[in-house]
């Protein structure tokens, strides 16, 4: 198998974006999770009006895709997807539920309830980006580059498609630590489990 | 240098019973497990759909009480395949599970006792795990509709390129809760009768449930089903409409057919969900990819739409075709009502079969197809 390396890299985490290790958008740590999104999107001049419809998964991990493509470039229309977390949808499973248990007037609503799946963040951003490829969301308890790491490297050289967007995105409405990174086959920075923890670990 | 990996066992726990060759068993009789359901548990109105009795589960497990219904249902279904193929729960073991929303019916329910923490899926895995002991956690695929499908392909992939494992455990499923009943109503997706897949009179879908299980080896062994090859595209349309042009699907469809060299293929066991648009998105991919005249069923008007378990439950009951060289009809089909042809199978006929496609799509525009052949 070919090497590949870390292209881009964008962290989500305690009211800060960075971009590259790079700090672009601060806001209070103790900003509620979609206030911090919804200002960000703002300040960074993101235009995108369907973003304004998301939940706060799509939100995020839209955000880092979008940043992502600033920094290096369009995405190949192949490339692959690989996205984990451990809270899946919690965010709108909670909104949802609360919805339809509500003591007064109790209810569903199709807006909410199309969120209640992980992969509906690929989705967005298949759409957003053009991207036709192949869309794998997991669940783990904690980050585990352990298995992303060679994961994407077999799924790349399977699929022979020269990208993948990958990507630690727990988010909810109380808490967002995502960290999503571009894997191809040129650049600097190893695709490596060792990178792969430093970038998470250095931004704690 | 890639290896093969085959089938060489399965499992399938539904409300038609327990085990896969009882269940096609069923099939071919025209047996369907859709019933009108009344359940304020579920839903404040009646529903046409597949429930798994409290009798075919309850107390059939060590330690019964301390485990959720859903993850109940996964473990009779694990521990019947185990029994029947003597797999060791062992390091060499690679363990998949796949729902779409696993034990969400605790969420906000009124009447639960488990911890807040069971309805997160890693929760899940980790009860399962202890209950037979496996060296890993089990891996969690949740892809919507087509996550179970998805899961073999992710299973395959793995043991192809690992050394590490022998072989895998692939198990998908999910349970009927008023979580995911109240969203299918919110989106009208439901049909109040059983459903009509590919007819011309379909009007939305039945929800389901079941619990489906593979084991996946690198040795072709006795009656072993090998996986030919799959193939997965997002539309990059809808995050909830079928794409009108099926683009994600055709070209799932025609990256597999690719993959596998092109083969014949002696049927299609389609998603077919039943509702207008998927029914006919699913026609307009198979006319561009020159299969319109395969033979074709969908499984949605015996078992409603299983969610995490229904791509893997109808991949299962495929293999039981080809093995038995049978074909399952498409229940619910009478009338056309596609723009592009089809050709669903009416009777359970006997012919020679050897290779199947199976195809499943879902909400946030995935799509996927796999190629099966009897070796």
């Amino acid at each position: 198998m070919e090497s590949l390396y870390i292209q881009s890299f964008c962290t989500l985490r305690n009211g800060t974006i960075r971009l590259n290790g790079e700090p672009i958008y601060g806001t209070s740590e103790n900003t509620p999770v979609d206030d911090f999104l919804r200002s960000a999107y703002r300040q960074l001049h993101v235009d995108y009006p369907k973003f304004h419809k998301m939940d706060v998964l799509c939100k995020a991990t839209f955000l880092a895709t979008e940043l992502m493509a600033r920094d290096a470039g369009p995405y190949p229309t192949d490339t692959a997807l690989i996205f984990a977390n451990r809270s899946s949808s919690y965010s709108s499973d909670e909104k949802h539920a609360t919805g339809i248990y509500a003591t007064q007037n109790p209810g569903a609503s199709p807006a909410t309830f199309v969120y209640t799946l992980p992969n509906i963040a690929m989705g967005e951003i298949s759409i957003r980006h053009q991207l036709h490829s192949e869309n794998v969301f997991f669940i783990f308890d904690s980050y585990l580059p352990e298995f992303l790491v060679p994961y994407t490297a077999t799924a790349l050289y399977d699929k022979q498609v020269r990208e993948g967007l990958c990507g630690w995105t727990e988010v909810t409405a109380t808490l967002c630590d995502v960290l999503m990174y571009r894997v191809g086959r040129s650049g600097s920075m190893a695709h490596t489990v060792t990178n792969l923890k430093r970038l998470y670990n250095d931004h704690e | 240098m890639k290896t093969d990996v085959y089938i060489a066992g399965d499992c399938v726990f539904s409300p038609l019973g327990i085990g896969s060759h009882l269940n096609f068993e069923r099939l071919i009789d025209g047996e369907s497990a859709l019933v009108p359901i009344k359940n304020p548990d579920l839903s404040d109105h009646q529903l046409h759909a597949a429930r798994i009795d409290d009798a075919q589960w309850k107390g059939k497990i060590r330690n019964s009480p301390y485990y959720t219904r859903l993850e109940s249902l996964f473990i009779r279904t694990i521990e019947a395949l185990l029994q029947a193929h003597s797999i060791p729960p062992d390091e060499r073991t690679l363990v998949l599970l796949s729902t779409t929303k696993g034990n969400i019916s605790l969420l906000h329910s009124p009447h639960t006792s488990f911890h807040g923490d069971r309805v997160y899926l890693p929760e899940m895995g980790k009860q399962i795990q202890n209950y037979f002991g496996f060296s890993h956690r089990p891996l969690v695929i949740s892809n919507a509709c087509i996550s179970g499908a998805l899961a073999l392909a992710v299973a395959r992939q793995l043991l192809q390129y690992n050394d590490g494992y022998d072989h895998a455990i692939v198990v998908g499923g999910d349970e009927l809760s008023r979580f995911i009943v109240s969203g299918f109503e919110a989106f009208q997706a439901l049909s109040n009768e059983r459903c009509r897949p590919f007819d011309r009179d379909r009007n939305g879908l039945n929800l389901g449930e079941a619990i489906a299980a593979a084991y996946l080896t690198k040795k072709p062994a006795d009656g072993a089903v090998r996986i030919l090859s799959s193939a997965s595209f997002n539309d990059a349309n809808h995050i909830s409409g079928p794409s009108r042009t099926g683009e994600g699907l055709y070209r799932s469809i025609r990256e597999a057919l690719r993959l596998a060299g092109n083969p014949p293929i002696d049927f299609i066991s389609a998603h077919g969900t039943a509702t207008v648009y998927n029914d006919e998105m699913e026609a307009i991919a198979l006319d561009r990819c020159g299969l319109s005249e395969v033979p074709i069923h969908s499984l949605k008007a015996y078992y409603g739409h299983t969610l995490g378990a229904s791509g893997l439950l109808e991949s299962v009951l495929g293999i039981h075709s080809l093995r038995a060289n049978r074909l399952i009809p498409s229940l619910g089909f009478e009338h056309p009502g596609t723009t592009r042809p089809l050709r669903p199978i009416a009777t359970p006929v006997e012919r020679p079969l050897r290779t199947f496609l199976k195809t499943a799509s879902g909400f946030g525009g995935c799509n996927i197809a796999l190629i099966f052949e009897k070796v």
